[in-house]
């Protein structure tokens, strides 16, 4: 075997203080990039959206009047007035920079169609879809890898079979389905929960688990094959003949080295969590970042829809981010290609 | 403590695999098995140590000091493992945890490490001690990944020997180390037995064998053909099947496609390089490197893991840059007339594509005709269905031959192979080298080979360029001056 090269002998004071220098370093490295990464993103995403809105058909004041009053009060003056309120007849630039200008001493407006502030607006929203995307995640993940590394122990077994027919049934399931029939049993037939809103007791528990359900099933599948890959490498049966029992070979060897696939893969779900929720998000009438950017694109409440779409481009930011340094620290062969 | 195993047979669908009377490791005495790939001398230990792939059926006995139980209870034996019973895996690199450092891997096989906090601290402390005790010093918190190939086996031989088994089984042990490494790890084996272990090796390297110089078995087709020490027997084999074993090393080859008067470059040169440099993590591989290469002449590249052979390969190739210098190729080269043949040639086939799709693929594009594909077959003597299959359907010798014959259907001027053997037995090796070779002849095309094996160097190559140890950049000393063009 040829081996590229051979580094230098590594110096000799303690291993601890070395390895944090390591990644450190590289958690350095990517923390610059993901932050150029961020204005970038904010500045194209900003502009993309706005050139967006302003180009798609129907007339922006006729809508935000449709929103603030209702579609019959709805007429020519009403618009007219909409018009000279919001400043929509302004070249798009100032209109684009003045929102920039704004944007960077964290203010975002007022909803054109509420009056709120987008701010406080936003905050609740961020909120809400956190909150939601970090219990089914919970759910899902305690859910899905303990079923996973139970099919990766056993192969073809009882378990392992059930993963299967659980991961094909709520992977074909729709979640406004799935939504519905929790509703109707747990809600309406049990009565133990309610059946949808928000800041009650309660409200969460049917939304996080019709969005856990189906996560579930693909985190058990994908744990499953990250785990089995492991186990059949040849340093966990290396580990096994040291005289390691079964668990402690799990502990020690398996669940960081499979762990350096899952992390990447729940950082992409966790994404789609947060962004593509909205059908969960009506069912329920939780007042989700997906729920607010529909109504803000419907009514054309530009201040609202840019700082959403604003958050969340930022998310995928953080999350990636959050998703990096996981590996650097899982994995250290990661460390040196930063 | 002696081990004896009584009737051992291995099956599989009613076939045997292994069929040995009788076996006996004894303490301070080391006892090897060689034989080709195939020929179940690896199954014989794992049947020992109770590792078999429970698709196979095992019958026999084990005895360790005369206390007997059935080879089937693998469960028994596993209660010995790390303690009694320790293996020594092959491919030391991929038997490390990549995301583990060294010393909790050497440490996690020593008894006290799961018992509580002083346990944990005294096994580390006593992995520090071993690891220092194999030359490793300062890599205690070192990852697998930034070790050698040699620095690995050390490194698994401490997590192997750590928790004081008396019975050592090396699997292949030496799979891809150097003359340098292979001789560092028969040493280590060899203390093993000195102290009064015992030594079980499964091997096909007779150089690794002739080191370890205790009792030799010759295994062929699921049985022992011969057996005596080592030295008498690897001297003076009375078994046709060891002496086709022992003709198989590349030093007594006679093959009818050496090139009988190698020519003296008066033609230009197909690829020529002056003044390459390259560092690479803090070294230098080379510095002020000339080297060129004319047509239907057999140049090795040799030297120890680590030394810079590969990536003076890329950068010849073009596929890596040079810090310093430039590579010319010739023009006539343009349109895949210089070909590589990989060490591993599975990572140079699609999984999941059958063969012949493959080739296919290069018979269309370069518009070849497609008459060559069986004919080629044939010369290399594979049989036709193996194109139906899969690149992990077929063995490692036999799709080596398939990407030989991938790269000859280009009628390439220059076939650049990197360790194309180095993972095949001796005498798949020879088969292997044989194929390549009657074809580089035919074809009259340059061979560049680079190999850590320097006794193939010297069957195949007409020139050797030999790089050395890779030096720091920051110990002064310029690098390598290739040694001597013949």
């Amino acid at each position: 075997m040829t081996i590229l090269s051979t580094p230098s002998p590594p110096p000799s004071h303690p291993a601890e203080t070395r390895r944090d220098h390591s990644l450190t370093r590289a958690a350095g490295k990517v923390l610059a990039r993901r932050a150029a990464q961020a204005v970038g993103v904010t500045l194209a995403v900003t502009i993309t959206c706005f050139v967006i809105v302003q180009n798609l058909p129907g007339d922006i004041a006729f809508r935000i009047a449709a929103g603030r009053y209702g579609y019959d009060k709805v007429d020519a003056s009403t618009a007219a007035e909409v018009r000279a309120d919001v400043n929509l007849d302004a070249p798009a630039w100032q209109q684009l920079g003045g929102w920039i200008l704004d944007a960077l001493r964290l203010d975002f407006g007022t909803s054109l169609v509420t009056g709120a502030s987008v701010t406080d607006e936003l905050a609740l929203h961020l909120t809400a879809t956190l909150q939601l995307a970090a219990v089914a995640l919970v759910l899902s993940v305690a859910g899905g890898l303990l079923l996973g590394l139970l099919a990766a122990q056993n192969r073809g077994g009882a378990v392992d079979r059930l993963t299967d027919a659980w991961v094909s049934l709520v992977r074909a399931l729709p979640p406004f389905i799935l939504g519905l029939v929790l509703i109707i049993v747990f809600s309406v037939q049990l009565g133990w929960v309610p059946a949808a809103g928000h800041g009650e007791r309660g409200n969460i528990v049917l939304p996080a688990i019709t969005l856990a359900v189906g996560l579930s099933g693909l985190f058990a599948r994908v744990t499953r094959d990250a785990v089995a890959q492991v186990l059949e490498s040849g340093h966990v049966h290396f580990a096994r003949t040291k005289g390691l029992a079964r668990h402690v070979v799990l502990a020690r060897h398996v669940i960081r080295n499979a762990g350096v696939t899952l992390v990447s893969y729940i950082g992409v779900q966790v994404l789609i969590l947060v962004e593509g929720v909205v059908v969960v998000e009506s069912l329920f009438a939780w007042p989700g970042l997906g729920h607010a950017l529909v109504h803000a694109v419907f009514w054309r409440d530009i201040p609202a829809m840019q700082a959403t779409v604003l958050a969340l481009a930022l998310i995928v930011v953080v999350v990636s981010t959050l998703v990096d340094l996981a590996v650097l620290a899982l994995d250290p062969r990661t460390r040196e290609a930063q | 403590m002696t081990i004896e195993l009584l009737d051992v047979r291995v099956t599989h669908q009613g076939r045997a695999l292994v069929d040995v009377p009788q076996l006996s490791l004894e303490p301070g005495r080391a006892v090897t098995l060689v034989g080709e790939s195939g020929s179940g001398k690896s199954l014989l230990a794992h049947a020992l140590m109770g590792s078999l792939p429970s698709s196979l059926q095992v019958q026999g006995l084990v005895s360790f000091g005369g206390e007997r139980t059935p080879l089937q209870d693998a469960a028994a034996r596993r209660k010995l493992w790390g303690h009694q019973l320790a293996l020594l895996p092959q491919e030391p690199v991929l038997a490390l945890d990549p995301t583990m450092r060294v010393d909790r891997q050497v440490a996690e096989g020593h008894p006290g490490f799961l018992r509580g906090r002083r346990g944990r601290l005294a096994a580390l402390k006593e992995a520090g001690n071993r690891l220092a005790g194999l030359g490793l010093h300062g890599v205690q918190g070192a990852y697998p990944h930034t070790l050698s190939g040699g620095m690995a086996q050390r490194v698994a031989f401490a997590a192997a020997t750590i928790g004081g088994a008396e019975v050592l089984i090396a699997d292949e042990p030496s799979k891809g180390l150097d003359p340098v490494a292979r001789d560092a790890l028969a040493q280590l084996l060899s203390r093993h037995v000195e102290q009064g272990g015992s030594l079980l090796t499964i091997t096909h390297d007779l150089d690794l064998a002739r080191a370890l110089d205790g009792e030799l078995l010759v295994m062929h087709q699921a049985g022992i053909v011969e057996q005596g020490p080592a030295r008498q027997v690897l001297a003076a084999p009375t078994h046709p099947w060891t002496r086709r074993l022992l003709e198989a090393e590349p030093g007594r080859w006679d093959p009818a496609w050496r090139n009988p008067a190698p020519e003296t470059g008066a033609a230009v040169p197909l690829i020529e390089a002056r003044g390459l440099a390259k560092a690479f993590g803090g070294r230098t591989l080379f510095s002020d490197l000339d080297v060129s290469i004319s047509p239907g002449e057999r140049l090795a590249l040799t030297g120890p893991s680590g030394c810079g052979k590969t990536t003076l390969g890329g950068i010849l190739l073009r596929l890596v840059d040079p810090d310093a210098g430039e590579v010319n190729h010739h023009a006539e080269l343009a349109g895949g007339r210089l070909q590589k043949l990989y060490q591993d040639p599975a990572v140079a086939f699609p999984a999941r594509v059958p063969i012949s799709a493959g080739l296919r693929d290069v018979v269309r594009r370069h518009n070849v005709s497609p008459e060559r594909v069986p004919l080629l077959m044939d010369r290399l003597r594979l049989g036709h269905s193996l194109l139906d299959r899969r690149p992990g359907e077929v063995s490692g010798g036999e799709l080596q031959r398939l990407a030989t014959i991938r790269a000859m259907l280009l009628n390439p001027l220059v076939v650049f192979a990197d360790e194309p053997t180095s993972r095949l037995d001796l005498l798949t090796q020879q088969e292997t080298v044989n194929c390549l070779m009657e074809q580089v002849a035919e074809q009259d095309a340059a061979l560049v080979l680079v190999t850590h094996d320097v006794g193939l160097a010297a069957a195949v190559a007409d020139r050797h360029l030999s790089l050395e140890e890779a030096v720091p950049v920051a110990s002064g000393r310029d690098a390598i001056a290739p040694q001597g063009s013949r």
